[in-house]
């Protein structure tokens, strides 16, 4: 292995053997990583045991202090702050298609009962949310409210619909080969091999994932706005998340040593570019030798 | 032998004394004076050809280069290479073997990437030298048989970049592998045996890499080489076609001889290719594999296309409909054989024929050494651009999705356009063609019979204004031309026939005084040429056809 | 010519040449060729090529200043292309030598990944200026001649000479008349060519030979694992989601026609569900299976779209509704993705039922019949 190692600064492996994501595991034989995924189920099966029962009880409660208060929105003593100001803007913005109370509106929108608050955080943060007017899907663009208005919605939300939350530490923090495997399993048929993004059916896309954070990339694959499948935790590990994003954000920062990438798309561009500048140029050299002096 | 230097015609320089060494062996003499005494006519699109020719010598140049380094086996690796994002992931020696081209190898980076616009540029420039020969009727007798060796030598370039795109063995060549062999277990009665023939087993196997590899390297190569080499002999043996001109016949070639001038353009152009390959292997990056990772059946990206020269096939599968013909006895015939196997063959079929096909509806047997304008034969140019918006309007299709994502468009939009398109523009191609070819036409006769339109306006005395004419030639009691069309270009603007000032010579920049000019050309004005042509100004160029009545002059 | 030797067949030169010998050599003697000037010379011998110099514009008049200007020109473009090639070779030698190192590191922007860039600049730039400088050359310092060259048909004498060579030769044979050696020799040639290619036989194998096309890796109780190996739960995931899942079996997740897409409907989608009929149990709760390869060209397909139940092809855009047994609903698929059966086993993993119940991926001739 070379002295410099550009992988030493994204996965510290200091001699201990790097787990190979090779294709082949398959091979009946259960092989580490299996071990060690089923280790980790079982400590996440007793942690969503726990978080079941905790929105049960989170939600019966909610119930009983929600449905009287219903007709009078004002005096429910058990929210906080952030929640009162939340459900302000929840009232001003988005309402009208979700609902009174996150249940959705047929044609409108969908219910938000149970995304959480990293679908409020990926749909309002990268300003999807709110809608402008109804389209084949919902593009991104500047974020309306501000860091601290989506904190106050993503409250709101959480408080009274539940569903997945935000994640916290690094999220970079994953083996950069394996968050390569998976993505190119999971996300690249949509997103294209280096995250361009592509055309899908009836004039929907998946978007580019240059210059998505880290923290928009999860809860992306957590939530699965709008057409995007989800990828809850007990199919894509965070730790496996935090690998494709890893993967995704070195793909997006790395320099091309090959010259121009030209987009990076592939066959299309490089045409384009055999014709315009390859012929092109040549034309006119052609066109020159033949001229008189 | 005559032993003094006087001796006539005996050489007395050291080289003179080695040529004359070398002609007693080998007597080249006479050929060789031959040779440098062919006579190349002087014009700028015969030499789009020379651009293939040399596109090919550095595609043989480089592919030697990479062949040193390629791997061309399936064998399953662990990547240790410097890649990080690759490191450890399982993949295929070949795949291996390209990155570690790519990044371990000083300059391989380089040289791959010449290698791949190379191919592109091959078969680009081969399809604008097709365009030459087909829009200026250059195939014709007796050059048939060189057009049918061409068509086959683009069919194999075309295989040729297909086999060579598939080696590296990555995720994007692999999906398009992945439809070659779709493609072969569509064909009717044979599909499925083909198939195994090819990849020796069901896809993906583990030899078709080794295969491809070796028909990329040495069938193909070997054949196109065998394939250039009758095909200059026959153009060096038939001589060159010429555009019609002054002097220029069918039973002669004027132009340069092939020393020194041709030889020392020729020569310049194959550098400047080379060095146009060289500057975009280096400056724009082509084929990055590292980015679309290690083939695997059950992952693929969006946007998955193939190089443009196959990206028409793409598209015509893409725009096709879904339709399955299922025969009696339970046999089919699938959709994806008619876009694919059928549309190629046809599209081939049809072009290497083409020769013959318009020698059997024009009647035209004759040989032609002079090339035709492409105006002056209306119905082939249209065809000729009929058959190219729609191979054009395939291609675009076969980026249909590209497009689609890039301009905000609804994909299934696309492709309806496309198969809509694709039936109502070729014709609409054809009826502008013909149009604009007919236009042309007359025009050219309207310049011969009344002379180039100068802008200048005259008011007669009875009122009538005319716009002066300056006949080509001497002109009838009725100020008509007499200069029948003969081929070649017709001038249409005064400054072509000399009548407005001299340009002031130089390309880029300006390599004569212009105030010497202007005072060569004040001096000339004077001279016989200067009241010559004002006469002509004056007297004559007035339009009177028409039937319309005579006004008597005063 | 000399030589020493005089045994027989050692004549060296004395030999004399036939009467046939000739040519222009017999019009020109050495002296008459030796009186002519370099010039008039080359006329001469551009003439026995059928070629005739109409007009040669002499190039500029030595040692003026048009030609100086291009000496200097062309001097230039030269020394240019001989400079950037001398840099090539700098940048690349010295690269990891007194230069930056050139092994591109995916971190780093600078030198590593300016080098391949460096080179293509320097290298195209020194032989686009030798060409140019060859092109300057012929264009402003060489004279510029118009020669004009005879086209010659074929010849009559040529044709008729050649024709009685050859009939002569086919007359001498007797082949026209001795009709079984024409008739072995059709048959030895006809045997001999298909022995030759026969050996591609060794290429022809048998398709059908235990339905390979048929037929994947999954069967009954095959599991259904993930491309890591890990078995899948009922609970595993959302609603929504999208997992490829691989056979069970050594190099499950190599097989070019196992790949699976195991998806969890939505409600909304499980109300709607219409499997193709005969196919109403392949699924289990509100979990469906289906190949993951394209009936079209066989990529796989898995562009899908949770909300609007499709799957997207990225190869040639067929598009298959899960709802509706992923039936193809636009592009040019025929025919709808396979469905797996899926169950769960005694420990609580997805397991197939049994195998595909129809050829999966592309389209072929005998599909229908195996």
């Amino acid at each position: 292995m070379s002295t410099t190692n550009p992988q030493s600064d994204a996965q510290p492996d200091g001699g201990s053997p790097r787990v190979r994501w090779s294709r082949r595991p398959a091979d009946g034989t259960p092989a580490a990583a299996a071990r060690a995924r089923r280790r980790s189920k079982h400590r996440r099966r007793v942690v969503n045991v726990a978080g079941l029962m905790a929105a049960l009880v989170l939600t019966g409660a909610l119930y009983s202090a929600l449905s009287p208060a219903y007709a009078t929105n004002e005096g429910s003593g058990s929210e906080s702050a952030a929640e009162a100001a939340g459900r302000e803007l929840y009232e001003r913005s988005c309402i009208s298609c979700h609902g009174e109370n996150l249940e959705g509106v047929p044609t409108r929108g969908p219910s938000l009962v149970g995304v959480g608050e990293a679908a409020v955080y990926f749909q309002v943060h990268t300003g999807r949310m709110p809608l402008v007017r109804q389209e084949a899907d919902a593009p991104d663009k500047p974020a309306v409210f501000s860091d601290e208005e989506i904190d106050q919605l993503m409250a709101y939300v959480q408080a009274n619909g539940g569903g997945p939350t935000l994640p916290s530490g690094d999220l970079r923090d994953g083996d950069l080969a394996q968050g390569g495997e998976l993505f190119r399993l999971n996300c690249a048929s949509c997103h294209n091999f280096v995250g361009q993004g592509g055309a899908l059916s009836s004039g929907k896309a998946a978007p580019s994932l240059e210059g998505s954070s880290a923290l928009e990339i999860y809860t992306a694959m957590l939530t699965g706005p709008e057409n995007m499948p989800v990828f809850g935790d007990n199919q894509l590990t965070p730790d496996e998340k935090r690998a494709i994003i890893n993967y995704v954000q070195t793909i997006d920062n790395q320099a091309d040593p090959g010259g121009a990438g030209v987009g990076r798309m592939g066959p299309v561009a490089e045409g384009l570019v055999i014709w315009v500048v390859g012929i092109g140029v040549l034309l006119f050299g052609i066109f020159w030798m033949g001229s008189k002096a | 032998m005559a032993r003094t230097a006087t001796a006539p015609g005996v050489p007395t320089t050291l080289l003179g004394k080695a040529a004359l060494e070398v002609d007693d062996r080998l007597i080249v003499a006479g050929p060789l004076r031959r040779t440098l005494n062919k006579v190349f006519p002087d014009h700028w699109s015969f030499l789009l050809g020379e651009i293939a020719l040399y596109a090919f010598v550095v595609l043989l140049l480089s592919g030697t280069y990479l062949t040193f380094f390629f791997d061309a086996s399936m064998r399953e690796v662990v990547y240790e290479g410097s890649y990080a994002p690759l490191r450890g992931v399982e993949m295929s020696a070949a795949y291996d073997s390209a990155l570690q081209l790519s990044f371990d190898v000083r300059g391989g980076l380089f040289m791959r990437q010449i290698h791949h616009w190379a191919a592109l540029l091959f078969v680009a420039a081969i399809v604008v030298h097709l365009l030459r020969i087909f829009f200026t009727g250059a195939f014709r007798r007796p050059r048939e048989s060189n057009w049918l060796i061409g068509v086959v030598m683009l069919v194999l370039a075309l295989l040729m970049g297909v086999t060579g795109y598939s080696l590296p063995d990555d995720l994007l060549s692999g999906t398009g592998l992945r439809i070659i062999s779709a493609i072969l277990l569509s064909v009717p009665v044979i599909g499925t045996w083909a198939h195994w023939a090819v990849f020796n087993g069901d896809f993906v196997g583990e030899n078709i890499i080794g295969r491809f590899y070796i028909v990329h390297v040495l069938l193909i190569p070997a054949i196109l080489l065998a394939l250039i080499a009758v095909h200059l002999l026959v153009l060096v043996k038939q001589k060159h076609t010429q555009f019609p001109g002054p002097g220029r016949t069918e039973h002669n070639v004027v132009g340069n001889r092939l020393f020194p001038a041709f030889a020392g353009k020729a020569t310049g152009l194959f550098f400047i290719v080379f060095g146009v390959c060289a500057a975009l292997g280096g400056l724009v990056q082509i084929n990055p594999v590292w980015l679309w990772g290690p083939y695997n059946p059950a992952q693929v990206s969006s946007a998955s296309q193939p190089d443009w020269y196959i990206g028409f096939l793409d598209g015509s599968t893409r725009i096709f409909p879904a339709w399955d013909i299922n025969l009696p006895g339970d046999y089919t015939i699938p959709a994806l054989f008619w876009p694919t196997v059928v549309v190629a063959g046809a599209m081939f079929t049809v072009l290497a024929l083409y020769p013959m096909i318009e020698r059997k509806l024009t009647g035209d047997t004759a040989s032609h050494h002079l090339l035709q304008r492409p105006r002056d034969v209306p119905v082939r140019t249209s065809l000729g651009v009929m058959a190219l918006t729609f191979y054009v309007w395939l291609m675009i299709a076969g980026g249909n999705d590209v497009i689609a994502d890039k301009f905000d468009i609804s994909l299934n939009a696309m492709t309806w356009v496309g198969r809509i398109g694709v039936i109502i523009l070729p014709p609409i191609a054809y009826v502008l063609t013909y149009r604009m070819c007919l236009g042309l036409q007359q025009h050219d006769r309207e310049v011969l019979e009344h002379g180039i339109e100068t802008g200048v306006i005259r008011r007669l005395p009875h009122g009538e204004f005319i716009e002066v004419h300056q006949p080509l030639g001497e002109v009838d009691a009725h100020g008509h031309g007499q200069l029948a069309y003969g081929g070649a270009p017709v001038p249409k603007k005064m400054n072509q026939v000399g009548g407005a000032r001299r340009a002031i010579r130089g390309f880029f920049s300006p390599i004569e005084e212009p105030a010497q000019v202007e005072l060569e050309q004040r001096r000339e004005e004077h001279g016989p040429a200067a009241a010559e042509s004002s006469r002509e100004l004056t007297t004559s160029g007035r339009p009177q056809e028409g039937g319309r009545p005579q006004e008597p002059r005063d | 010519m000399t030589t020493r030797e005089t045994r027989p067949g050692s004549t060296g030169g004395a030999d004399v040449p036939g009467p046939l010998h000739g040519g222009p050599d017999d019009d020109y003697t050495p002296e008459q060729l030796a009186a002519i000037s370099r010039e008039d010379l080359d006329r001469l011998g551009a003439a026995y090529d059928g070629v005739q110099i109409l007009h040669v514009d002499p190039g500029p008049e030595p040692g003026s200043a048009v030609e100086r200007r291009a000496v200097r020109q062309v001097g230039l473009t030269f020394a240019l292309a001989g400079l950037a090639a001398f840099a090539f070779i700098v940048i690349y030698v010295g690269s990891g030598w007194f230069l930056p190192d050139w092994h591109w590191e995916i971190t780093e922007g600078g030198w590593s990944a300016l080098f391949t860039p460096m080179l293509g600049a320097l290298m195209g730039l020194s032989l686009v200026l030798v060409g140019v400088g060859l092109v300057l050359y012929t264009k402003k310092l060489l004279p510029h001649e118009t020669a004009v060259q005879d086209k010659h048909d074929g010849s009559h004498f040529d044709r008729v000479t050649t024709g009685a060579t050859l009939v002569g030769g086919l007359h001498n044979s007797g082949l026209a008349r001795r009709k079984l050696i024409t008739r072995s020799l059709v048959f030895m040639g006809g045997g001999l060519g298909l022995m030759l290619i026969m050996p591609l036989g060794g290429l022809i194998r048998n398709p059908n030979t235990g339905d390979p096309l048929g037929t994947t890796n999954w069967g009954p109780g095959v599991r259904l694992v993930r491309d890591d190996g890990t078995p899948i739960r009922p609970g595993d995931q959302q609603p929504g989601s999208l997992e490829t899942v691989f056979p069970a079996v050594p190099g499950g997740n190599r097989q070019a026609d196992a790949a699976t897409m195991l998806i969890r409907l939505r409600p909304e989608q499980v109300a709607v569900n219409r499997p193709r009929e005969g196919q109403d149990d392949f699924g289990y709760g509100d979990y469906v299976a289906y190949s993951k390869i394209c009936t079209h060209a066989g990529c796989p397909v898995s562009l899908y779209e949770q909300e609007t139940s499709r799957i997207l092809c990225p190869c040639h855009q067929s598009q298959f509704d899960v709802t509706q047994g992923a039936k193809p609903v636009f592009g040019p698929a025929t025919r709808a993705l396979p469905e797996l059966p899926i169950t769960v086993d005694d420990e609580g993993y997805f397991v197939a039922r049994d195998d595909y119940p129809e050829a999966v991926g592309p389209t072929y001739w005998n599909r229908e019949r195996i």
